[in-house]
């Protein structure tokens, strides 16, 4: 017996300094990182999908514009939108979904509320310790198919800055839908269904198929305000250079109005969720 | 000084009542209907620092619900519930600094990563320091033999290994309160051995411990105070030998005969209250007695009045047998005032 140690009975936990929080939610990020070999059937299935799905948008895209431009795309133009589309699509894509959901629908989510972390800044950390990953493999995805379609154009350099911070600001933004998304299987206890809906808004609204300068009007007006486009549309156009100036700064401030916007709709469920919440079993 | 104070808690548990299908669920659209189910029902408890605490009841009477409300997973439908000063459902991050929480049938082991990696990731959450660390980790890994298990992943594990993981999870950052809630599912005989010498080493340190189980032995070695509840009240709530005394206070005096006796109506009518019962086909005789109407040795006497003893042995109330009457509904208060044999007394609350 090792007796060195003594069980203190009762010191008042000291309050974690910055540093040591920062230290817990580091290592949760590189968990998340770690367990990647378990979901990394679930991920790479995924990530075939899109890519299917981005590869055969790039041929119809390509024909489509063979005849010239459309909408004030050409061909270089809406490759390089697509591919930013697909590369911003692939994060938050695949482990906080999966694990958030079935830890509530299963009740394990009991075992997350006596842990000595914020719950949404967790799952946050976690989003960024997977993203490593997700970010990882959808540049060399998105690599290997511009190789394929004869190459894309660089960055514009009118908006560059306005690209960074919009880039940026896609992971954090994608995590506010989905940890929504997964919250609601508080109430529904199916997730399927939540997940589905989800990803046919986001498929729809942000631009990341057909650009959502092809919508009616009014489409487009509603578009706008969501806060889908800034998942996709917004960094794409700003890295082909069709959003620039004010217009570009407008939509980087929208992205970041929705993404401060969804953290405290997401803070505000789980509070309500977590009051009402019953746990099975046991 | 309390450590955890509950002071009429209810917990409420409504729930759906969906008829199966998907015409169900429409029709539930339109009509909602609920069932309530009273889990907890006005549960009041305080319990000291370095108390060890038994929780016990039947199958559904609520124990898992209670330590759900004290440990803040769940909100109480009604009542007051204070651990460590704080009030746990409202402040979880700093409640959770200072329990440590195991539930048997649930992991709080990342299932993706080996048991090394979860424990570091509790390090990292609690914020220990290296040296804390391992001289924690050393300990438990002595304590509950977890050195094999490390490198395993935590879902490769068995389920006694799992709950010995887990148990290291939960007290790794020394927590001064622990509640475990069935906490020797699957373990073996000799590692429920070694959890019991554990558990009463770090109550005899200081730890507050609440400990629901079925398995009875390990109350009459960790804990010193037994609650017993049943239908979501608190039956009982008292020291572990008074509970013993009060509940199940008469002995038993097994005794061998060298012959078969005639008749077991004289030890009878010496020893008023106890009652006679012929034992091994009428080669010996149970007397079962309360120990402050008559001694061991007046029954002994008795008995060798009428009989030739050869040999005896007295049984001893176990917590078992508190705890059974509890179970099948007829806690009474003494053998006395209200003998074993009217079952259709009226079940305590
Ligand atoms: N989420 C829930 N929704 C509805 N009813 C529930 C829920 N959780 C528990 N109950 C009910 O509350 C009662 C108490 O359950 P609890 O799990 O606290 O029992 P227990 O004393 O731990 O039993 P056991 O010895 O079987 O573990 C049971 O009747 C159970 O069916
Ligand atoms: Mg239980």
């Amino acid at each position: 017996m090792t007796a060195a140690v003594t069980l203190p009975s009762a010191p008042p936990r000291r309050t974690p300094t910055v540093r040591q929080t920062l230290r817990a939610y580091r290592a949760m990020g590189r968990a998340a990182f770690r367990s990647l070999v378990a979901y990394q059937t679930s991920f790479l299935f995924g990530l075939l999908a899109t890519t299917l799905a981005a590869v055969a948008m790039l041929y119809l895209w390509r024909s489509v514009l063979a005849a010239g431009r459309v909408n004030g795309f050409d061909w270089p133009a809406m490759k390089a939108y697509l591919l930013v589309a697909f590369v911003a699509g692939s994060l938050v894509s695949s482990y906080v979904d999966y694990r958030m959901a079935g830890r509530i629908q299963q009740g394990d989510v009991a075992m997350d509320l006596v842990r000595p972390v914020d719950y949404q800044r967790s799952r946050l950390a976690e989003a960024l310790g997977f993203g490593g990953y997700e970010l990882g493999t959808g540049l060399v995805v998105a690599a290997a198919a511009a190789a394929l379609f004869g190459g894309v154009p660089a960055p514009a350099h009118r908006s560059l800055g306005a690209f960074a911070v919009s880039a940026v600001l896609v992971l954090p933004l994608r995590f506010g839908i989905v940890y929504i998304s997964a919250l609601v299987v508080f109430w529904t206890r199916n997730y399927v269904g939540v997940q589905s809906a989800r990803i046919a808004l986001i498929t729809l609204f942000s631009g990341s198929l057909v650009p959502l300068s092809f919508f009616p009007g009014w489409l487009q007006g509603l578009a706008a305000a969501l806060p889908f486009a800034g998942m996709a549309s917004t960094p794409a156009l700003l890295y082909i250079g069709r959003l620039t100036g004010a217009d570009a700064w407008r939509d980087v401030g929208v992205q970041a109005a929705w993404t401060v916007g969804l953290w405290w709709l997401g803070r505000a469920m789980w509070r309500g969720a977590s009051r009402q919440l019953t746990v099975h079993g046991g | 000084m309390a450590r955890i104070e509950a002071d009429d808690l209810r917990k409420v548990f409504r729930s759906p009542d969906k008829r199966p299908g998907l015409a169900g669920s429409l029709r539930h659209l339109v009509e909602r209907r609920y069932s309530e189910k009273v889990a907890v029902d006005g549960i009041s408890l305080r319990v000291d620092e370095g108390e060890a605490v038994a929780y016990v009841g039947p199958n559904g009477a609520g124990k898992s619900t209670t330590i759900k409300l004290l440990t803040g997973i769940l909100v109480p439908t009604s009542g007051e519930v204070r651990v460590n000063g704080i009030v746990p459902h409202r402040n979880r991050v700093e409640n959770a600094r200072g329990i440590g929480v195991v539930f048997g049938q649930r992991t709080s082991l990342w299932w993706d990563l080996a048991v090394r990696d979860s424990l570091e990731l509790l390090r990292d959450m609690h914020g220990l320091s290296t040296a804390e660390y391992w001289a924690n980790l050393d300990r438990l890994v002595e304590m509950l033999g977890i050195g094999d298990l490390l490198s395993s992943t935590a879902r490769r594990l068995s389920l006694g290994q799992r709950m010995r993981a887990d148990l290291a999870a939960a007290l790794l950052h020394d927590p001064p309160i622990v509640y475990l809630d069935e906490p020797t599912i699957g373990l073996d005989i000799e590692v429920k051995d070694r959890l019991r010498a554990f558990l009463r080493q770090i109550v005899a340190e200081g730890t507050t411990l609440v400990l629901t189980t079925h398995d009875l032995g390990e109350i009459e070695d960790v804990c010193s105070r037994l609650v017993i509840i049943d239908h979501g009240r608190i039956v009982h709530d008292g020291g572990l030998r008074q509970v013993i005394e009060t509940y199940a206070r008469e002995r038993v005096m097994h005794v061998d005969l060298a012959a078969r006796p005639v008749s077991l109506a004289g030890i009878a009518t010496r020893l008023a209250g106890a009652t006679v019962i012929e034992e091994r086909d009428g080669l010996g005789v149970a007397v079962t007695f309360d120990p402050l109407a008559h001694t061991a040795g007046d029954v002994l006497t008795a008995i060798q009045a009428e009989l030739q003893v050869v040999d005896l042995r007295i049984k001893e109330p176990a917590i078992e047998d508190v705890v059974r009457r509890v179970y099948a509904g007829q806690l009474i208060p003494g053998p006395d005032d209200s003998p074993d044999d009217s079952p259709d007394d009226s079940p305590v609350r």
